[in-house]
């Protein structure tokens, strides 16, 4: 569960980029959050991982106000996520395998529970027969197969994805889209921020649309022709 | 588990070592660098310390008594000196102790010592040896304080001793100013190594942060990356100390002058242990310093 409430975000330089955000996206919910480039997408991501703190307002996740929450406790908020990103952010001299393996080194998994897990979640990105090869051996929506995998692994309460079709062509994205959605109904909670118009029109999801960092339109369906 | 993730901590501290040769290089000539100078002080100011307790045992202060002081009297003086503090063992040399050294001493011409043995005019003596040389003009005083005018006379190896003292000391302010400043100039050399490492793994720590990895996860890999050059740069230093001094000392004690003193050296392996100890301590610390300054930057995701 995320909600935001009353979120500014200015940055240093001037910029404000989310203004006066209200919204609260339920547990187990699919939402897409549309705007232009520029808009504030990345932003209120970046607030949700708190990457980046907001100038004012609250961020409450999964029933806790973060936005107090000391420094050395976000690495455990971050471990209630999975993060995909539009560059994949693969480790290119990591295999498929060690790329996922790595999340879970991270979280100080056992050896056991690592090797019964990274090919768990590896066959559910289908990827399973990949498994030994680098990144650069691998298709554009392989490698961001690997990176939804290295997000899932973990079993995190939410996916948060910006814009993780970005670099895709139509048919590759369509295939990471339906993944997204398939992750959903095993109950985990996806925020896709995109630009994927005709994918968004399709899915008929609830749809935030973002527009100079106002939150203009929060609805289920499509993309709204005035952005 | 445990042992897992120290293994793999191991594993990527080495290859971050391993994957920037030149600086690491770089960084392992300035530990040594500065191991190496630091144990040429070292091991001089050890070797001085040595002499002083070498001269100090050899010839402590001699406290020589009136001879028209009674035995009784001699005796209480003995007591009353075992009681200032700072001095180790006393020994007694009475008035026929005392001629039977001149007469060692004058073997060949015992026509100087005739009639003396009716009248022994040598006066009986303590010789007194101490726990801290630097403490031997502070302990001449009390002696002169505790047995007052029935002092005849006290001799002592001052000179020598405080101008050994003086070089000590010296030395230690040296060593001391030497190193702190050897010791910044490497922990600059070796973080700016790190921070190539850290930067070349930027993307892998952005990553780490965005899964979820505490800063101290992060943060091991390069801590060991510091260490590993530490304990490289330290084995490294130990080993051309050892041949350099091995060969250095035996030139000394072969000097004419010094064997003529009769003074020995301490051998490495005397001060082996204190130098492993130093070393290490300075690599693993150096190494630690300098790999925490390199990562600040990087930890703010
Ligand atoms: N770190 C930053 N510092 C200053 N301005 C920023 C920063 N990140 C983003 N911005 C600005 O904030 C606005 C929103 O950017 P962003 O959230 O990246 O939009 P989007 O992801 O929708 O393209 C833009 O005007 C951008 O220039
Ligand atoms: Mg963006």
């Amino acid at each position: 569960m995320i909600e935001f409430r009353n979120v500014n975000k200015t940055y240093n330089t001037g910029t404000e980029a989310v203004k006066n955000a209200n919204f609260r996206i339920e547990k187990g919910e699919f939402a897409f959050l549309i705007g232009a480039s520029g808009s504030g997408k990345s932003t209120l991501i970046k607030l949700i991982l708190k990457e980046e703190e907001p100038s004012s307002g609250s961020i409450i996740i999964n029933g806790k106000d973060t936005t107090f929450l000391k420094q050395n406790r976000v690495p455990y908020l971050r471990r209630s996520m999975g993060v995909v990103f539009q560059d994949f952010r693969l480790l290119p001299d990591k295999t498929v395998y060690e790329n996922v393996a790595f999340a879970m080194y991270i979280v100080k998994a056992t050896p056991k529970h690592i090797r019964r897990q990274v090919p768990m979640v590896l066959s559910l990105v289908g990827l399973s027969e990949k498994s030994k090869m680098y990144p650069n051996e691998l298709s554009g929506g392989e490698q961001q197969r690997v990176a939804l995998a290295r997000a899932l692994v973990n079993n995190p309460s939410m996916i948060i994805a910006d814009e993780p079709t970005g670099n895709l062509d139509p048919d590759t994205a369509w295939e990471i889209m339906n993944l997204l959605n398939d992750i959903n109904l095993r109950g985990t909670t996806v925020v896709v921020a995109t630009h994927a118009k005709d994918i968004v029109d399709k899915m008929n999801k609830r749809v935030i649309t973002i527009k100079d960092g106002n939150i203009i339109r929060d609805e289920k369906g499509g993309y709204d022709s005035e952005i | 588990m445990r042992f897992n993730i120290i293994g793999y901590f191991c594993k990527e501290g080495f290859r971050n070592t391993l994957k920037n040769k030149k600086s690491t290089s770089a960084s392992l000539i300035v530990m040594c660098f500065t191991m190496l100078i630091f144990g040429v002080f070292f091991m001089i100011g050890e070797n001085i310390n040595n002499v002083m307790e070498q001269i100090e045992s050899a010839q402590g202060i001699q406290v020589f008594i009136n001879t028209d002081v009674s035995d009784e009297e001699v005796t209480q003086i003995g007591i009353d000196l075992k009681e200032i503090s700072g001095i180790n063992t006393i020994t007694y040399v009475s008035k026929e102790d005392a001629l039977n050294q001149m007469k060692e001493k004058f073997k060949d011409r015992q026509d100087l010592l005739t009639g003396l043995e009716e009248n022994n005019i040598f006066p009986a003596s303590y010789v007194v040896t101490l726990t801290d040389l630097n403490e031997s003009s502070k302990v001449q005083d009390e002696i002169k304080n505790v047995v007052g005018d029935r002092l005849k006379k006290l001799t002592s190896k001052d000179e020598t001793v405080s101008a050994l003292i003086r070089i000590a000391n010296g030395i230690r302010i040296v060593t001391g100013v030497i190193l702190a400043f050897l010791i910044i100039i490497s922990v600059v050399i070796i973080s700016n190594t790190i921070k190539l490492t850290v930067h070349a793994r930027r993307k892998e720590i952005s990553i780490m942060k965005y899964v979820g990895a505490t800063n101290s996860f992060i943060r091991w890999p390069f801590i060991i990356e510091g260490i590993i050059i530490g304990i490289i740069a330290g084995i490294a230093s130990i080993l051309i100390v050892a041949i350099i001094y091995n060969i250095i000392s035996q030139k000394i004690v072969a000097s004419p002058v010094i064997s003529s003193m009769n003074i020995s050296l301490l051998s490495f392996g005397q001060m082996f242990n204190l130098i492993v100890i130093v070393y290490l301590l300075l690599g693993v610390g150096i190494g630690i310093i300098g790999s925490s300054i390199s990562m600040r930057k990087y930890l703010e995701v």
